[in-house]
């Protein structure tokens, strides 16, 4: 026990994290958590970018462990919900790029009210006006392409641009019956152009891959130099490690997409997934997912990358996660039915 | 040491009876085959013998011991018994030594020294000392038959079988094997049953052969008494080449084919009954003209015939001749000095001693 | 079957033990097979509580199904046909031909034949991805060219993907065929005046001509079977397959009952072919007539001897060669697709993929441990049917071999659906635990290792162990002294045989995973979805190594010649 105050506390001076502030009352949950040894989080963030929060937090909380499973928007939910279907409650913490997911699983009462430290400070934009979930991060889904391809004044400039023929067998695009961000995506341009953009944006003969941060790799290898969609902060990513890719805003309009966090109602280790929200929400590390990831975050205090645009520069398209829930099948079903899978 | 004793023994598989009814006994040190074609049930036999097959019906007793009933089959194990087999069945993950101490590992009273010593002993018998601690896929065929044998007779059973053990080897070596397996049996006096379809095989080892046709012994004797006075068809054909000649009995002594008259080794033929003779191709004698008259004097039957075809094999000359009066074709076999051409005609004498009237006509 | 029970008799009679051996046997079989089975059928048929044929009606009328089935169609047919291409070929060439390095062949013919597909495939996106892809950029720098050489995201790019990794099914059972029919048969009609080609249309055709037909079904089995290949291959290209499909219909909200409904076609079309191939081999009798006592005398190729060699080369340099050297590429740059300069070196894939990627870990000890524990019970358990059967130990014996092989049928993703719906309810809850795992792997690799199994105890000639019993051993001795030492590089065989085919299962593990129960093929396939190709290309290199260092052990414990007997 005494070794462990030692380590926290060593911890607390060299870690990422102060813990100036521990209450009372945390310190009882610390305990609780400490016993319930470990957290399951489902999530759909990037790997490195979900491992590397998990390592930060083990760092901060020596012995409790992050069971963290990355996986897409859409299969977080399909393994929460098969999992269930067979009795099995393994999630503490969903976190997917889908905002309709929480409005689904908070009807199904799958959900725990909580309400993270801090997060009064954050934009309505980022709170369920229920209190069950909150914006984690958000990113933008924008186009781009590989510059060592495409002249930069020839790339696309708008979401309309793509649909010019020349572009046939040159675009790649992630899939909403994977990713959560893709959804979101979609459904962001149908409210502004309808199916018809889509509809011809499949005479283009898209690739299609799986999540929204694939197209990245595509487009930075060359084997499609032009991706129609994908997670903003994974192409931010993929550019900050050298390679070939440019990210174009378009003017019309960006799709922004808020990914919420949620305790779920069943969750195995309860104080431990409310330490490691808590934990996501502080500043120390919203700052680390707007440094090292390209992410946009709720948190005011937060500073960002100077290549990166301000929010408040872009005109952003917002989708009500309501309608999200509402028409995600039609959504999944129009897509296989232009794209083909 | 025990004799075998098998009293009506009968096996079935389904419908079919490999063995039916089967009576045979063994004397104490006697060597036994039982040969048959395939199919006969000799193979059934040993089997049975051995405690791997459960009869339906009859027994098997060792001495005073039942081994074998449709109630109880004392386990193989258990019957103090070794077993040569066709394939040798040598296990190829022990060394020759190794397969050789095998059974006197369940020897409890032989210390190890002395376990040692009896497989040195027998590996000098079969002279095999120096292969000692080789694996058997490392050995000639021969060598392979001398370490199945050694492995049987290293533990002194009481009883030994064979299953066509011979039939794997090359016919030279067979033929030194055939010796070779009788001077053990001379020099162990192990009672042994002998199973092989080969009558040459089986006329070298045995001291009495039972000849199986069916699932039944239908003769059991000696090897003379078989070859001499087999009493059924089957016998006489199966072992030794012979003329098979069907007639009817027209006098006690003397049968008759259309014009062919035969005095025959008996007297007491029923009269105008049929009767099968077999006559052995090497007792017919080819007798120049002027030897006619000595012949008849002995009282042999003369016949005369015509050469179909004459064969020089060396050592004897090989000729079926269509005999005069008859449609009996006799195949005979003659010295090799002897010439003849196709159609020639030419005498022939049979002591009426060669004629074997077969008891078992019909058969 | 009856009359075959009694002219094959029992040879140890008198086993009053076969009871509880039977319900323990039928009990397994019935977990394994016939409860996920039954499942499966049922729930394709019901409607709450009632019966109804509509799940059927609405899948074969979705023209988006329609297209899947199709798909697997065409893909099923032009693999079985490009798998008798190469393979015949090279069959042919190996087993009669004087060409030079045929052992390096067989053994690279070995080293695809344990590849698992998917990684092939995937290797092969990185090969001939139209634009980034080694392959067409090489060709474009060459050529000046516009157009790629090959697109791999397409029909033919799966086909071809698929067929270099399922040929050596082809391959081996041709060079089997080869290696029973003596030269003589070939000879006997030289010299009645047949020329070479005429022999060749006229004998030795016609004869391995049955094993082509089945090498053709077996390839296409292999391919309507398949999930990681067209996953990866089909769809980016916009099309799926059954299997694609199938598991699409997993995807949230399940629809469990349409995917039911498609899999029992599936399953019937494969139980039909391997019926189909069974007559087609039950008639071949006359292949082995020549038996392998017959000699066989090299045809020489002359001229050809090298070119053919060069042509058997490039085929494997398509399974083997470029995957293997475009994985290493992957997993020691930063980018992939650029050149492998020093700025591009990177061990970072390595670092990541073993000490900060979490899933690693978990999915490693989790697939070896499933790998250990099902070929354990698998060859145990298939050692104990090949032994019963093989010596006819109990009445029935044939129904058991037969159940054994059963599962031989079942493509994993139909067998997952059936595992699935058995397992998410009362009284089994297995889904969740690596116990689903376990039962769907023991299933599917139950007909391979009772083959090996079999073959082992057909070598064991049972007088060995009648020698042991006459000269005074029980039957457990025996069992134990004899029977077992000699089986056990046969059964050190199938354990390794179950073991491959355990670490690179994905078809069923993808339906039946849980974030808790993922395994290698599974995480592989995860990060395949995510783009990671650096970390997709250090754990296939793991994979691959584990594989081989199986074989590698498998072929020195057979090799061992000490079982001198078998020449």
């Amino acid at each position: 026990m005494r070794r462990w105050w030692l380590l926290t506390i060593t911890l607390a001076f060299s870690g990422p994290v102060a813990f100036a502030g521990l209450s009372f009352g945390q310190d009882i949950r610390l305990e609780a958590a400490k016993k319930e040894g470990k957290v399951v989080w489902y999530s759909s963030l990037a790997v490195p970018s979900t491992e590397k929060i998990a390592k930060m937090f083990e760092a901060a909380y020596p012995g409790i462990k992050v069971e963290a499973h990355r996986t897409g928007s859409q299969r977080v939910l399909q393994r929460v919900m098969q999992e269930l279907q067979a009795n099995i409650k393994n999630a503490d913490i969903v976190h997917t790029s889908d905002a309709g997911h929480f409005v689904l699983l908070k009807e199904k009462n799958l959900l725990m009210k909580y309400t993270p430290a801090g997060v009064e400070k954050f934009p309505s934009g980022f709170k369920d006006k229920d209190g069950y979930y909150y914006g984690l991060r958000a990113s933008l889904s924008a186009i781009a392409f590989n510059p060592k391809v495409i002249s930069p004044t020839e790339a696309p400039k708008t979401w309309k641009d793509l649909l010019d023929p020349k572009w046939r067998g040159k675009l790649v695009t992630a899939h909403p019956g994977y990713s959560g961000f893709i959804t979101t995506h979609i459904l962001a341009l149908v409210n502004q152009y309808g199916w018809d953009y889509f509809k011809q944006l499949a005479q283009n003969k898209l690739m299609l891959v799986q999540s929204a941060n694939d197209p990245a790799q595509v487009v930075a290898s060359g084997e499609r130099p032009i991706a129609v969609n994908g997670a903003e902060y994974f192409f931010y990513q993929t550019q900050k490690k050298g390679n070939p890719i440019q990210i174009v805003y378009p003017k019309e309009g960006v799709p922004l997409v808020v990914s919420p966090t949620a305790i779920t109602s069943f969750a195995p280790h309860p104080n431990a997934a409310k330490l490691f929200t808590d934990f996501t929400f502080t500043r120390e590390v919203q700052q680390v997912l707007a440094d090292s990831e390209g992410l946009y975050t709720g948190h005011p205090e937060v500073r960002y990358p100077e290549d990166k645009p301000k929010l408040g520069d872009l005109k952003l398209l917002q989708v009500d996660p309501e309608e999200l829930e509402k028409r995600n099948q039609e959504i999944k079903d129009r897509f296989v039915e232009f794209f083909g899978a | 040491m025990p004799g075998v004793t098998i009293k009506g023994l009968t096996k079935r598989y389904g419908d079919v009876a490999a063995v039916e009814g089967l009576d045979l006994q063994v004397k104490p040190g006697e060597l036994v085959s039982l040969l048959g074609p395939s199919g006969c049930g000799k193979t059934t036999t040993l089997r049975l013998v051995a405690g791997f097959l459960k009869p339906e019906a009859g027994e098997i007793w060792v001495g005073d011991r039942c081994l074998s009933s449709p109630i109880t089959v004392v386990p193989p194990e258990r019957r103090r018994m070794a077993m040569i087999f066709q394939s040798y069945a040598l296990w190829p993950h022990m060394t020759v030594a190794g397969n050789i101490a095998y059974g006197l590992r369940f020897k409890k009273e032989l210390s190890k020294a002395d376990r040692e010593k009896r497989v040195k002993e027998i590996l000098r018998i079969v002279q095999l000392e120096l292969s000692e601690s080789r694996y058997p896929g490392e050995l000639s065929g021969g060598q392979q038959q001398r370490v199945a044998v050694a492995r049987a007779l290293v533990v002194e059973p009481e009883i030994l079988l064979l299953d066509e053990p011979l039939s794997n080897l090359d016919a030279n070596l067979r033929e030194e094997m055939r010796f070779e397996i009788r001077r053990l049996h001379e020099a162990f006096g192990i009672t042994t049953l002998y199973v092989t379809h080969d009558q040459a095989e089986a006329m070298v080892i045995s001291d009495r052969i039972a000849v199986l046709r069916g699932g039944r012994a239908v003769q059991m004797g000696t090897a003379e008494d078989l070859f001499q006075r087999p009493r059924s068809r089957f016998v006489a054909e199966f072992i030794g080449k012979t003329n098979l000649v069907d007639g009817i009995a027209t006098e006690p002594g003397v049968v008759t084919r259309g014009g062919v008259r035969l005095r025959v080794a008996s007297a007491d033929l029923t009269v105008g009954a049929p009767v099968a003779l077999s006559i052995r191709p090497h007792m017919i004698e080819l007798v120049a003209d002027h030897q006619i008259g000595t012949v008849s004097a002995r009282g042999d039957n003369l016949l005369r015939g015509t050469v179909q075809r004459a064969s020089y094999l060396g050592d004897a000359v090989d000729c079926q001749i269509q005999v005069e009066g008859s449609d009996v074709i006799l195949r005979v076999v003659a010295p090799p000095g002897l010439r003849f051409r196709q159609g020639e005609t030419v005498s022939l004498a049979v002591a009426p001693s060669a004629c074997i009237p077969l008891v078992e006509s019909a058969v | 079957m009856a009359d075959r029970l009694q002219v094959f008799p029992s040879r140890l009679e008198g086993m009053d033990r076969s009871a509880p051996v039977w319900v323990m046997a039928a009990l397994a079989l019935a977990l394994l097979i016939l409860l996920p089975l039954g499942w499966l059928a049922y729930v394709s048929v019901s409607s709450e509580g009632s019966l109804t044929l509509a799940h059927y009606r609405k899948v074969f009328m979705d023209p988006r199904l329609q297209k899947a089935l199709w798909n697997t169609v065409i893909l099923a047919f032009w693999v079985g046909l490009a798998s008798l291409a190469i393979g015949v070929p090279m069959a042919w060439l190996s087993a009669r031909t004087n060409l030079p390095g045929k052992r390096l062949i067989r053994g690279l013919m070995m080293a695809s034949f344990v590849t698992p597909p998917f990684l092939g495939a995937f290797a092969w996106v990185m090969l001939a991805g139209p634009n980034a892809g080694f392959l067409n950029k090489l060709y474009r720098n060459l050529t000046g060219a516009e157009e790629p050489l090959v697109n791999i995201f397409s029909m033919s790019g799966l086909i071809f993907v698929v067929a270099i990794y399922t040929f050596p099914y082809v391959f081996i059972m041709i060079a089997n065929t080869l290696d029973l029919i003596a030269s003589d048969l070939e000879e006997a009609a030289s010299i009645l005046g047949a020329g070479r080609l005429q022999v060749a249309l006229t004998i030795t055709i016609p004869m391995v001509a049955p094993a082509i037909l089945s090498g053709f079904i077996l390839a296409v089995l292999q391919a309507l079977a398949l999930f990681g290949s067209p996953a990866i291959l089909a769809l980016p290209a916009g099309f799926h397959t059954i299997t694609t499909q199938i598991w699409a219909l997993f995807h949230y909200p399940p629809k469990t009952e349409m995917a039911a409904a498609f899999s029992i076609p599936l399953l019937l079309a494969t139980a039909l072919l391997l019926l189909l191939q069974k007559k087609l081999l039950g008639r071949r009798g006359y292949a082995s007539v020549g038996g392998k006592g017959g000699q066989r005398r090299e045809i020489p190729l002359g001229f050809w001897r090298y070119p053919a060699l060069l042509g058997c080369l490039a085929v494997m340099a398509c399974s083997i060669f470029l995957p293997y050297g475009i994985l290493a590429k992957a997993a020691l740059s930063r980018a992939w697709a650029q050149p492998m300069t020093w700025e591009n070196f990177t061990l970072a894939n390595f670092w990541f993929t073993f000490f900060e990627y979490s899933s690693t870990r978990l999915a490693i000890v989790n697939t070896l441990e499933l790998g250990i524990m099902t070929a354990c019970v698998g060859a145990g358990l298939v050692a104990l049917l090949a032994y019963i059967t093989n010596r006819k130990i109990i009445p029935g014996h044939q129904i058991l071999g037969f159940l054994a092989l059963a599962p031989v049928v079942i493509p994993g993703v139909v067998l997952a659906v059936g595992l699935f719906i058995a397992y998410t309810r009362p009284p089994l809850l297995l889904y969740g635990t690596l116990g689903i795992l376990f039962v769907a792997y023991l299933t599917k690799e139950m007909p391979v290792g009772y083959s090996q199994s079999d073959a082992t105890f057909r070598g064991i000639h049972p007088e060995l162990e009648e020698a042991g019993r006459i000269l005074g051993a029980g039957r457990l001795r025996v069992l134990r002294e004899i029977t077992a030492p000699l089986a056990l590089s046969g059964i050190i065989a199938t354990w390794c045989f179950i073991f491959i085919g355990v670490i690179r299962e994905l078809s069923a593990s993808i339906i039946l995973f849980t974030p808790n129960t993922k395994v290698m093929s599974v995480v592989i396939f995860d990060l395949k979805e995510e783009g990671q190709f650096g970390a997709i290309a250090v754990l296939g290199l793991f994979m691959l190594a584990v594989t081989f260092a199986i074989v590698v052990l498998m072929q020195s414990l057979l090799g061992r010649d000490f079982l001198g007997a078998k020449e």
